[in-house]
């Protein structure tokens, strides 16, 4: 079965994705009230410097006869200046409107004070062409020791703090966004450095896989360690478990081969004596064929997939180390082999099946090819592929079907076929990939090996 | 040839041991790697055949040895397991090339020969020398293409004198290539067996390929190929 292709978000870009979006909603949380505070406190300006013009129109006042006397320039020269700024109003306690500033000459706000003798109002009211004021109202009991019940009103436009208004909030826009940049910076930096022990894990891991390193070191954070731990447990329980297997299939075949070869001495012994020859033929096939049946079981047996690491094995050392071996062996035969692949090329198998694949094609090769094979592998966007080609006889089409057919019995196959293609074949299925027999351009067999990428 | 065989299953080793000797050869069998190397160093051996799986010393630790005290003669290993990783690392050992069990005779014989052909420089299986040729698989000796009737034993001479042509051959290691360790050795019957040999070689053609060196053996001073 072949794993679920993995369409996750690595875990430090999840991360990074949720402490972003965080981050952005706190500052977007933010923004309304800090604007509400500005505001606030751009209002309270206005009202102190509001009451400020009020109480310079209180000391400018006097009461003569019962009637109120302005002067006719003011303190603050803001009042008399067209077009105006500040608007002044004095209304008596009746709400009859007494005295206006020349400012606020052309001006009529829509407000009208109710007179109790207590306190102050600061609030907003607006002219007839729906202009915005700020409004601040005092009333007044006593004007210069005298009793006097006046409203003293003063209003500015809310239109002269508009462009302050709009700076603070482009700065405040500004500042956020650069709060945003510089948080989403160190949250970066915090999860690369957090993440760090888990990358270092996972380049620990492929040199285990690459059988560069025998087990994944204590050098990691406390979280971690206990994982790393447990799984060096079991990394080690599964070499070890290994190892007794290939051991006791040693011994396997070792105990049940040797009888086998004393039987097949016999045999032919046997058959050296008149009148023996159709037993000695029978004992000697059935030896054949157990011995072909133990052999292949026994290959398969030792060729398990281990489950726990992905293999990348180097495909160059052991297709040498299998031609140095085979060049000893078939040292008469001057024999030419090309080699087209890449130097630092991985093939996705354990080592021990790789060495089996390439030991029984190159043998075959070997032994039937006129002079010239060609090994070439590569890696396309799909697969891997290996490709053993020999310029000897080929394989015919009839035995290349029997060959192919998936989940053939070895016994139902040509017995001078031998277990080498069998064994070849079920390693090739087991790594869910497939062989392919043609023709070379080089005269004889091509055996093609796809192996899927993961 | 004289070899060795080292094969810790009694049944089989006697068997090899047999089959051996019929086909010409002088068998050293033994049972352990020890052994092994005790004959190894002991005699002159043309080829060992070393079954792999062995108690104690494995047969693999056995090929190492024997080669790092510079034995060069061929190696052939019999293996059970036939996988390519046990073979390449006995070929890379220093065998030269493996048999897997059970198998037959026939197949042993041959790879044997081709083995012990290959250490003598020779690639075919008819050495020539002049007017004689050897046909190695026959076991046949034919001067001017007229085959030579030899005993066994003359025949073992003539071939181990023309593997090793043009090398003074002492007497003791013909000798070996004649009658197992432990059987009575006379040094004469190697004077006898190549005096008979020498006669029927020069025939009526005067062709006189092995040569006395005095003191230390025999030569068989005729260039082969």
């Amino acid at each position: 079965m072949t794993p679920p292709r993995n369409k996750n978000f690595s875990l430090r870009a999840r991360l990074m994705l949720g402490a972003t979006v965080m981050v952005f909603v706190f500052l977007l949380g933010l923004y309304p009230a800090l604007q509400q505070i500005f505001t606030r406190a751009l209002e309270q300006a206005v009202e102190q410097r509001l009451a400020a013009d009020a109480s310079a129109l209180v000391s400018a006042a006097r009461v003569v006869d019962g009637r109120l006397h302005m002067p006719d320039k003011l303190p603050d020269e803001e009042f008399p200046v067209l077009p105006a700024r500040q608007l002044g109003f004095i209304y008596d306690s009746q709400g009859q409107l007494v005295w206006r500033s020349r400012s606020a000459a052309n001006h009529k706000v829509d407000y009208q004070p109710r007179y109790d003798g207590r306190g102050h109002v600061f609030t907003r009211a607006w002219d007839q062409q729906g202009q915005a004021f700020f409004v601040y109202d005092v009333e007044i009991d006593l004007l210069r020791g005298s009793s006097a019940a006046y409203s003293i009103i003063t209003m500015q436009p809310v239109r002269d703090y508009r462009p302050m208004y709009k700076s603070l909030k482009r700065q405040l826009y500004v500042w956020l966004a650069g709060s945003l940049v510089f948080l989403v910076g160190f949250l970066w930096l915090g999860l690369v450095w957090g993440t760090r022990s888990l990358r270092y894990l996972g380049r620990e891991l492929d040199e285990v896989e690459n059988g560069q390193r025998k087990a994944l070191s204590d050098e990691h954070p406390n979280e971690l360690l206990r994982l790393t731990r447990s799984l060096n447990r079991l990394l080690n329980s599964e070499r070890r478990q290994s190892q007794k297997y290939m051991h006791s299939l040693d011994d396997l075949a070792h105990s049940l081969k040797t009888p086998l070869a004393v039987l097949q001495g016999v045999g032919e012994v046997l058959a050296q004596q008149p009148g023996n020859t159709e037993q000695a033929r029978t004992l000697q096939t059935q030896v054949g064929r157990m011995s072909q049946q133990i052999g292949y079981q026994l290959q398969r047996a030792s060729l398990r997939k281990s489950g726990l690491l992905r293999h990348r094995v180097r495909l160059e050392p052991v297709v040498q180390t299998l031609l140095d071996a085979l060049n000893k062996v078939y040292h008469d035969k001057y024999i030419k082999v090309e080699q087209l692949y890449p130097a630092d090329l991985r093939m996705p198998v354990e080592q021990g099946a790789l060495y089996e694949m390439l030991g029984n094609l190159l043998e075959n090769a070997y032994r039937l090819c006129l002079g010239h094979i060609r090994i070439s592998a590569g890696k396309t966007a799909d697969h891997y592929e290996l490709v053993i080609e020999d310029d000897g006889p080929g394989v015919p089409a009839c035995q290349r079907e029997r060959i192919l057919q998936r989940g053939a019995r070895l016994d139902t196959q040509n017995p001078g076929q031998g277990i080498g293609t069998a064994v070849v074949k079920d390693i090739i299925e087991s790594y869910d990939g497939q062989l392919q027999i043609e023709d070379s351009t080089l005269g004889g067999a091509s055996f093609r090996i796809l192996l899927p990428l993961n | 040839m004289k070899l060795l065989v080292v094969e810790d299953e009694a049944l089989l080793r006697h068997h090899l041991h047999t089959r051996l000797t019929e086909a010409g050869h002088v068998v050293d069998a033994v049972g352990d790697a020890e052994e092994a190397l005790f004959r190894a160093d002991e005699f002159n051996h043309d080829l060992a055949v070393v079954d792999l799986g062995l108690p104690g010393m494995d047969g693999m630790e056995l090929i190492r040895q024997l080669r790092s005290k510079g034995y060069t003669f061929p190696v052939l290993i019999l293996t059970a397991r036939g996988n390519w990783q046990h073979k390449v690392e006995g070929l890379a050992a220093g065998a030269d090339d493996y048999v897997v069990k059970p198998f037959q005779f026939e197949e042993l014989e041959a790879r044997l020969n081709a083995l012990l052909r290959r250490s003598s420089g020779f690639v075919q299986s008819t050495i020539e020398a002049g007017v004689l040729s050897l046909d190695l698989n026959r076991k046949q000796a034919r001067v001017n293409g007229e085959v030579l009737q030899l005993t066994a034993y003359e025949y073992r001479i003539l071939e181990y004198l023309m593997r090793n042509h043009q090398q003074v051959i002492a007497k003791e290691r013909l000798m070996e290539q004649l009658y197992p360790n432990d059987e009575e050795r006379d040094a004469n019957v190697v004077e006898v067996l190549v005096g008979r040999l020498r006669r029927k070689l020069e025939g009526g053609n005067g062709f006189r390929p092995i040569e006395t060196v005095r003191g230390q053996g025999y030569i068989f001073n005729e260039h082969c190929r």
